[in-house]
């Protein structure tokens, strides 16, 4: 008897302990959430009192500050994101940078709402891939031109090029069009007429009158492979990141090209407040400066 | 189906046979010298040698761990010593060649630790060499086994080309990639998936037609 009535008030001392603990667990993981998501950049930036500062009030810096988590390629997009990061905070916008490994990666994170922003493709790129992937993108602002270049371990100048030379280029679509087309506007091929998607491999090649041999490798091959080459077409990020020199292309695609990297978004947030704010905070002359004076030739301010 | 399919597809066939075949012969050298290696060096081998087996076996393991396109990456240099390229079809079989050879000796190991320990015993009792025992005994033995398990190896060998496009060496893996993937060319996507079915298939038959025909030979001898 004494057991059966015992049983009630043994289960609610047990909901009671287990409410008392629930609760003290989401306070807790309320605490560790949001000192988290300050934390990154509390300890990237700059000073160390800042953080002990945010986690004493995080209620009042929460509700004025709004993160913005975008995904982007390491170089140089991130260094440029980096170098706005301090901008943007003052503007009360906690950019929360992403770098992927894999930028096939970046689109469907976008997609999925696991980034708000990316910043890694070009136009021509985008237009490559959303309509078979179903993406409801908006493009806000260009930021940057990183013009493909010609690069060769063993010639000096582009009159060098001789008959029957190997040349490397990218097998990836978007960048072997590309490639094509910078050897085209070089006079050293002749692409068919109306092409009219951002695709093309040598065999769209019309006239060859040097008989070019093309190598299609995956464009981190190429720099690697060089000595084995004549000459490849390498898309300037790699040049960065292979340690190569960006001047010493013996020809680059010009400014204006339409390959210039913009944010992506998903359509209906270009009118956010804090997108608006990102893309005025990258189109400014300091970030124009930063970008000629850490990158000189190799990256092209585009706006 | 657009005209250039033929061309694309057979191009990349003779670029993934080219391929499959030359790594598929040197793969097979250094795994069988692996395997048998592995075996005779182990416990109860008739050359037992615990370290040069630890060795071989964390050598082994450390080849098998990396993945393909990492070990391409890696081997670039040595492509280039050997092959004087590191684009291309030819560069690519140096690196298959020895991405392979781990995983075949390993199946090879296994294949020949199935032999029975008596008919080694036995061999051993009258007076064989080491060198006899594996040549004579151990190799012989194990040999149907030993025939699908290299067929097993050809099967992933055909399987790891596909990744060798990103040195330029083409192939149907690559095609199917670039053209079928990237591209949205659905008539070459499918067209190179039948024909790495039809070439896988191709492979496995005629490493089990080889393997019965040693059983049925054998059996006839007893």
């Amino acid at each position: 008897m004494s057991k059966k009535r015992s049983l009630p008030v043994v289960l609610s001392a047990f909901l009671l302990i287990g409410s008392l603990l629930s609760g003290c667990g989401s306070n807790n993981n309320n605490a560790g959430a949001s000192s988290s998501a300050a934390s990154p950049s509390a300890a990237t930036e700059s000073s160390p009192s800042a953080s002990p500062s945010e986690s004493a009030s995080p209620s009042a810096s929460a509700a004025q500050e709004v993160t913005l988590k975008i995904g982007a390629a390491a170089v140089p997009h991130a260094e440029i994101l980096e170098f706005v990061k301090p901008k943007l905070k003052a503007e009360g916008v906690n950019l929360d940078i992403v770098v992927f490994d894999d930028e096939g990666q970046l689109n469907p994170a976008l997609k999925d709402g696991q980034i708000e922003a990316n910043y890694f493709q070009h136009v021509p790129y985008l237009d490559s891939v959303k309509k078979e992937q179903g993406y409801d993108f908006a493009v806000t602002t260009k930021v940057h031109v990183e013009p493909i270049g010609f690069y060769s371990s063993k010639l000096k100048s582009k009159d060098e090029i001789k008959e029957g030379a190997k040349i490397g280029i990218p097998n990836n679509p978007s960048n072997e069009y590309r490639a094509l087309v910078l050897l085209q506007q070089q006079g050293l091929i002749k692409l068919k007429e109306g092409l009219t998607t951002y695709e093309a491999t040598p065999k769209d090649i019309a006239d060859n009158p040097l008989k070019l041999k093309f190598v299609e490798a995956d464009s981190a091959t190429l720099p690697r492979s060089l000595p084995d080459l004549d000459g490849a077409i390498i898309n300037t990020n790699l040049v960065l990141e292979a340690k190569l020199d960006p001047n010493s292309a013996l020809f680059r695609e010009d400014a204006n090209s339409p390959y210039a990297n913009v944010i992506v978004v998903r359509a209906g947030d270009e009118s956010k407040d804090e997108i608006k704010k990102l893309d005025a905070a990258l189109t400014t002359p300091e970030v124009k400066q930063f970008i000629q004076d850490k990158y000189g030739v190799a990256v092209v301010p585009a706006f | 189906m657009r005209d250039d399919l033929v061309d694309l597809l057979w191009a990349a066939l003779r670029q993934t046979l080219y391929m499959v075949f030359w790594s598929s012969i040197f793969a097979l050298a250094l795994g069988i010298a692996l395997g048998v290696a592995l075996v005779v060096t182990g416990k109860d081998g008739v050359l037992r040698a615990p370290r040069i087996n630890k060795l071989l076996s964390l050598l082994v393991n450390s080849v098998r761990s990396l993945p393909f396109i990492i070990l391409i990456v890696l081997l670039l240099p040595l492509s280039r010593l050997i092959v004087g390229t590191t684009l291309g079809p030819t560069a690519a079989i140096v690196s298959l060649s020895i991405g392979a050879s781990p995983f075949l000796g390993r199946i090879i190991e296994n294949s020949l630790k199935e032999v029975h320990p008596g008919k080694l015993e036995a061999a051993k009792a009258m007076g064989a060499t080491p060198l006899t025992i594996i040549f004579r005994v151990l190799i012989p033995e194990a040999l149907p086994a030993l025939v699908r398990s290299i067929t097993i190896a050809v099967i992933a060998i055909t399987e790891f080309t596909a990744v060798a496009g990103a040195i330029g060496a083409g192939g149907l893996g690559s095609l199917a990639i670039r053209f079928g993937y990237q591209r949205f060319r659905e008539d070459i996507m499918y067209a190179t998936v039948i024909l790495i079915i039809a070439l896988v298939q191709a492979i496995q038959w005629t490493g089990d037609g080889i393997a019965a025909a040693i059983v049925r030979r054998r059996t006839r001898a007893d």
